[in-house]
């Protein structure tokens, strides 16, 4: 299970990072998960250059075949990421959703 | 700065289910103190490079966990810096020796990684990336992979390039008797293997392995051989490491490891020497754009030619200088990921002793390891040098 | 009654989309008697990261956009949901914080099948009413989840609404009126710990939406001794095609009336964002000045009346954020088979 207390103190964080636009610098598609990710499989991580000047490395989502290209503008959106398992708190946090 | 290696060992590395990190140790160890004709009364320190022990395996304090396997109270210590984890222990050994307090050093590597289940593994090895990386699914194929989708894009590089590292370092690996895999491969099986992340395939990958590699160094220059004849010896003439950024997100470049370039700058000061002085080099191919971005990072190919250098067998056993991964390197050979860095070391003294059997290249008299932790967080160079 | 003003309104509908052609087809159903039975032809499907929590922020933030408002003024967050992702651990405060409300707020969740959000909103409207706040939160957020092969497959769907409520009078539109109509009738349930609910078949029809539904209206119509004509527009409950529509006939009101509200007809039954979602979508085109009569329905069961008058700077205020049609022009169609893959939650 997932600390609560981890999953709390990372609130803060993630608002900071929300409903901000960015371009991807790079991306690949994970065909082969790690534990925790497993049904998740296949999915598109991505590392973005925010407006901010911040780079973050999260998944892309909502996202057609022609947006995967390097320089594809992208915004943050709040979704679950982690795995909660059947008990644990549920985990919220970035991903990326493309932008025309 | 000059510290001697006595000895060094590696068990063979693969999947080897009946053998326990206990096992392994005690193999690597015992031969590399057969090498160097000690006991382990003559240890004084024990550097142990691991990095999945506690959270594959439960076990921390593995210092006194291997003293006490190999029967000694020398003070022992484990060191971490995930896949460079080896080569920081060998480093360690080195500060060790050169403080004067302890002679004779023992170094050893070791990583248990067949006992779990790739994915388990895989989640594991993400602890040496960040937080974020982790929350959003990433593998260390998938980061290594945005890596070289950045170095494509700037370079031009290909992958069939990429596959030429694979092709070149399982041909190395057919030579090495301790290797993984024993039998070359084309480029065709690397291009048609299952894609992991994109656009990284199975065999641009290096496996999960077991193994281990002990190295025994210390500041007391070696006996003569028998018959008190002079015969080639070898001492570590640089130990460098640098750290960068934990996390892809907060590099500025992702086409180079920083951390390797400030290493190796430290390194070839410390050593005096220039790329060009490298006769024989293992570099960290946990994946076959980690080899090319070494190569341009250790400054012996320029930024963004290494892909077209390799392909054109310039590093190649044989036909290259400097040859790079006569072991194989971890993509052929395997990747114990604590044991790699040590292995490192240990290929580069059997190549400047001579003693490398089938993989020798004729006249090496320097050489370079290159070891990387994560995806560049930590470089770990050491240089070589033979002497008589 | 005077000053409960809706100052912000946003709506939320996840990408993806089944049609019901789809479903019908895996179950061996002719796609065109099933469209036809149900007035509906394709529903929203949330993606497997996707949940009341997220699908909420998104309504919220659009709803604050159109206020003009910072988060940290809201005072009250309701969360209406049949799919709160906890059972214990509310809704409303994951929200919040991630909007960044504060801390100087009061929070809690509600359920009342899909009208649970109604209920928010008349509450809120008693706090705005005796002056104890000034700026309220209300939303309606379900990603609803059905049996495979139950009828209800073929409309549950998944969106949010979001409503800031306050005592301003240049609002989007002012709610002037409300009456409710409750009754114990299990015609639609789910145990607690149970995944999928369970309906009594066609005892949701006649003794359930529509005595509900009817009951509610009468009582409000009587209460402000208005007309059905007297109104532009009528948002009804949607829980399939052809109840709205049938409801709206039997009170005395015109398909031109109800039109604009049909949010069913592209999205499918949203449940606690059905009717809320609906009025969101009548918002977007009405003019300045016009009445909306309203009426949600929650199985269990009851509904909930609203006269509702939109304000003169709604044309200004709607174009601070996406309009509904805007919001389900992206769509992306599952297969059945990715359509059970996103059903399950991480």
């Amino acid at each position: 299970m997932l600390s609560p207390v981890k999953i709390w103190r990372n609130q803060k964080k993630v608002r900071a990072l929300l409903g901000i636009e960015g371009k991807v610098i790079s991306f690949t598609k994970i065909h082969v998960p790690p534990a925790g990710f497993i049904d998740q499989a296949p999915y598109v991580v991505a590392l973005v250059k925010l407006k901010n000047g911040k780079g973050v490395v999260a998944q892309l989502v909502d996202y057609e075949d022609k947006h995967l290209n390097i320089g594809q503008k992208v915004k943050t959106v709040l979704r679950r990421t982690r795995d909660a398992g059947e008990e644990g708190v549920i985990p919220y946090g970035i991903k990326f959703k493309p932008v025309s | 700065m000059k510290v001697f290696i006595l000895g060094g060992a590696t068990t063979k590395f693969g999947e080897l289910w009946n053998l326990s990190p206990r096992d392994l140790v005690k193999e690597a160890v015992s031969e590399a103190l057969s090498d160097a004709g000690l006991t382990v009364k003559d240890i004084g320190a024990i550097f142990v490079g691991n990095m999945l022990s506690s959270s594959l395996g439960g076990q921390d304090h593995l210092g006194a966990f291997f003293a006490e396997e190999l029967g000694t109270n020398a003070a022992a210590v484990k060191i971490e810096g995930a896949c460079a984890s080896g080569g920081l222990a060998v480093h360690h050994g080195i500060l060790a020796v050169l403080s004067g307090i302890y002679e004779n050093v023992l170094v050893v590597g070791v990583e248990k990684m067949t006992d779990h289940k790739p994915e388990e593994v895989a989640k594991m090895l993400m602890g040496a990336g960040s937080d974020p990386e982790r929350e959003s699914g990433a593998t260390f194929p998938g980061l290594y992979a945005l890596i070289a989708r950045a170095h494509m894009k700037r370079y031009g590089t290909t992958e069939e390039q990429m596959a030429y590292v694979a092709v070149k370092n399982h041909f190395h690996a057919s030579l090495n008797s301790h290797a993984q895999f024993v039998s070359p491969i084309n480029l065709e099986k690397v291009m048609k293997s299952p894609v992991v992340a994109t656009p990284l395939k199975l065999l641009d990958c290096s496996p999960i392995t077991d193994g281990a590699a002990a190295l025994i160094i210390s500041n007391k220059r070696p006996k003569s051989g028998k018959k008190g004849k002079k015969h080639t010896q070898v001492s570590i003439v640089a130990s460098a490491v640098a750290t960068d950024t934990l996390g892809l997100a907060e590099r500025s470049d992702l086409t180079t490891l920083s951390s390797a370039v400030a290493a190796a700058k430290k390194a070839y000061d410390m050593a005096k020497v220039k790329p060009s002085d490298i006769d024989v080099a293992e570099v960290h191919d946990c994946f076959t754009i980690a080899e090319i971005i070494a190569m341009e990072d250790l400054g012996f190919f320029p930024r963004g030619s290494a892909a077209k250098a390799i392909w054109e067998g310039k590093t190649r056993f044989g036909s290259g200088r400097p040859v790079v991964n006569t072991s194989g390197g971890l993509k052929a050979s395997g990747h114990p990921v604590g044991a790699t860095g040590v292995k490192q070391v240990v290929e580069i003294y059997q190549q400047l002793k001579g003693v490398a059997g089938k993989k020798q290249v004729a006249g090496a008299k320097i050489g370079l390891t290159h070891n990387i932790g994560g995806s560049g967080a930590t470089a770990v160079i050491h240089i070589l040098k033979s002497f008589k | 009654m005077q000053n409960v003003n809706i100052l912000g309104y946003g709506v939320y509908v996840p990408r993806n989309r089944i049609a019901v052609s789809e479903i019908a087809k895996t179950w061996g159903k002719n796609p065109l008697d099933v469209e036809k039975s149900l007035g509906i032809t394709e529903k929203s499907v949330a993606s497997f990261d996707e949940d009341a929590v997220t699908l909420s922020y998104e309504a919220a933030s659009f709803a604050l956009k159109r206020a003009n408002l910072e988060a940290s003024e809201i005072e009250v967050c309701l969360v209406g949901s049949e799919s709160h992702p906890y059972a214990v651990n509310p809704t409303s405060t994951i929200v919040s914080e991630f909007l960044g409300v504060g801390r100087k707020y009061l929070a809690a969740d509600l359920e009342f099948a899909c009208k649970a959000a109604t209920a928010g909103i008349i509450a809120i409207a008693g706090l705005l009413l005796s002056g104890k706040i000034s700026y309220g939160l209300v939303i309606g957020s379900d990603t609803a989840q059905s049996k495979p092969h139950d009828v209800l497959e073929y409309t549950a769907a998944s969106a949010s609404a979001a409503f800031i409520l306050g005592k301003q009078e240049d609002g989007v539109a002012e709610i002037l009126d409300f009456a409710s109509y409750s009754s114990d009738t299990p015609d639609f349930w789910r145990r607690d710990g149970v995944r999928f609910p369970s309906h009594g078949g066609r005892f949701t029809g006649e003794p359930a939406y529509f005595t509900h539904v009817e009951g509610a209206a009468k009582l409000l119509l009587r209460k402000i001794k208005m007309k059905p004509q007297d109104f532009d527009y009528c948002v009804f409950h949607m829980p399939n095609g052809k109840f709205p529509k049938i409801v709206a006939k039997r009170l005395g009101f015109s398909a031109q009336q109800l039109a604009p509200s049909l949010i069913i007809e592209s999205i499918g039954n949203p449940y606690s964002a059905s009717s809320l979602s609906g009025l969101a979508a009548v918002l977007d085109i009405a003019k300045p000045n016009q009445s909306i009569f309203m009426v949600s329905y929650g199985s269990g069961a009851g509904s909930d009346a609203f006269f509702i008058k939109t304000g003169k700077t709604i044309g200004k205020k709607r174009a601070l954020a996406p309009l509904f049609s805007e919001i389900i022009a992206e769509k992306h169609y599952l297969s059945y088979v990715e359509y059970l893959k996103q059903g399950k939650k991480i």
